[in-house]
């Protein structure tokens, strides 16, 4: 069962790379009004394959060998989180379709964007290398930064209600900041499922 | 008002003599078996250390561990089987419904009665008919009427989901059905005798999965009657049928819990490292 535990660890290890990949670059792409929408569909796509890739094989492990205890929490975590992957990799699409419906966004001030993006993707980080070092300590301080990136948005969220910013770039960025608030509970559920992985305690939500 | 009020909640409260009644009751429904520090030997050898564990009343316990631990040496004393080999000797206790069953004065016939064991061979008796492999422990014990008999037989048979396969074929010897009919006469046979508690030693191991699937689905209904105690090798299986599930390392219980909690996150690493395969 250890060889195809390793080819579900690869093939997970390859889904956290191109995820995170994808979140940057679309987040990049925003700050610096470039349409990265067809690059980010496709590596959406495949994240999508992966996911399902990562759900056969997790299947056939479950059929093949019916792996109990940490084995059995380490596929059906695997799972979960390969889910969160693809998640990440959809929101990374939504950011992207963003600059490819509105079009140019240069004139607009991506400060409030720029802040929530570097916790989301300093939390996309975290939650990879929680799951690869099975760092539990490292999992459980998502939430944290999780309520900071929630803090953000509220914030952001009122300053665009307030009326002051034009229109275009108002409702691009509170599109933008929902989609990296939704990546940002995604990266705590991972952190959660490492938990889950390690002392098989699940979270509470 | 106060005062009233004080008087009334005390009314309310039971006695101690009451709670310790309670208690006892709460104690015998909940654990139909108790080892209290039990241990079992071989001609002075030790095969069972010191084990302490509650069996709980109309669940499935299975019990799990490599070959040797003394699964089969521990269940054959729930019944005084193991008395039974030559140089083999008990200490501590075992408590059946709160008795002492190794107590001096206890009848192990009585206890064998209450206590049914199946073997992981089926071992129908060879040269009686279907009909009097179920009827001869009831036989034996002075039941002569056929009438009543006949509706044990057809009750145990049905209980043990041979009825319908058999009914028909009943003076048939119990040797002619397949290997998982014939488990599930042992079955029959043993229910017959109107134990309380079952004990089984790897009761599919000889059995191909649809044999094992009726006995599988015959436990889950069983223990609605009965208690039920199975040794297995098979992890699976332990883990679809049991409720509650030991492991047993060199004569040691090593983690007694939930199935669940034992096969998703036990709490030993020796438990660990045997039901995923990593032993040793």
């Amino acid at each position: 069962m250890d060889l195809w535990l390793n080819k579900l660890t690869n093939l997970m290890q390859g889904m956290a790379e191109l995820s995170e990949n994808s979140v940057s670059t679309a987040i990049e792409a925003y700050l610096s009004d470039k349409n990265v929408v067809e690059t980010i569909h496709n590596q959406s796509t495949e994240l999508i394959m992966l996911q399902e890739e990562v759900s056969d094989l997790a299947v056939e492990l479950l059929v093949r060998y019916q792996p109990v205890a940490a084995d059995l929490r380490f596929i059906k975590a695997c799972m979960e989180i390969a889910y969160g992957f693809a998640r990440f990799g959809r929101y990374a699409y939504d950011i992207a379709q963003v600059r490819d419906q509105f079009g140019k966004l240069s004139d607009c001030d991506h400060s409030m964007v720029a802040n929530t993006a570097d916790e989301v993707k300093r939390m996309i980080r975290s939650s990879i290398k929680a799951f690869n070092d099975r760092d539990v300590k490292m999992a459980e301080d998502l939430r944290k930064t999780d309520d900071i990136v929630d803090s953000f948005y509220r914030q952001n969220i009122k300053r665009i209600l307030e009326g002051q910013i034009e229109i275009k770039c108002a409702i691009s960025a509170a599109l933008i900041l929902r989609y990296l608030e939704r990546i940002a509970d995604h990266a705590v559920y991972i952190g959660d499922l490492v938990k889950y992985i390690v002392s098989g305690e699940k979270a509470h939500l | 008002m106060l005062e009233d009020e004080k008087i009334t909640i005390k009314s309310m409260l039971p006695t101690n003599k009451e709670v310790q009644s309670t208690n006892h009751e709460l104690i015998l429904g909940r654990f139909k078996i108790i080892l209290d520090n039990f241990s079992a030997y071989y001609s002075g050898k030790p095969a069972i250390k010191d084990i302490s564990m509650k069996i709980k009343s109309n669940a499935v316990t299975a019990i799990i561990g490599p070959s040797g631990c003394g699964k089969t040496t521990l269940i054959r004393c729930f019944n005084r089987l193991h008395e039974l080999i030559s140089g083999a000797t008990t200490s501590g206790r075992l408590l059946l419904d709160g008795e002492n069953i190794y107590e001096s004065g206890a009848n192990p016939i009585t206890i064998r009665r209450k206590i049914g064991m199946v073997f992981q061979k089926p071992n129908p008796f060879p040269t009686m008919s279907i009909y009097d492999n179920v009827a001869a422990g009831m036989k034996l014990n002075g039941v002569r009427d056929r009438r009543k008999l006949d509706e044990i037989v057809r009750r145990c048979l049905e209980m043990s989901a041979l009825w319908d396969e058999v009914k028909d074929d009943l003076n048939k010897p119990g040797m002619s059905v397949s290997g998982g009919q014939q488990q599930r006469l042992c079955i029959a046979r043993a229910l017959a005798t109107e134990p309380e508690v079952l004990c089984m030693d790897e009761p599919a191991s000889a059995l191909d999965p649809i044999s094992t699937a009726k006995i599988e689905q015959l436990i889950d209904r069983l223990k609605q009657d009965y208690t039920i105690v199975i040794v297995t090798h098979n992890m699976q299986q332990a883990a679809r049928v049991s409720d509650y599930t030991a492991f047993l390392y060199l004569g040691k219980l090593v983690e007694f819990g939930p199935t669940k909690q034992i096969f998703e996150n036990p709490t030993e690493k020796l438990t660990e490292d045997y039901i995923s395969g990593r032993f040793g």
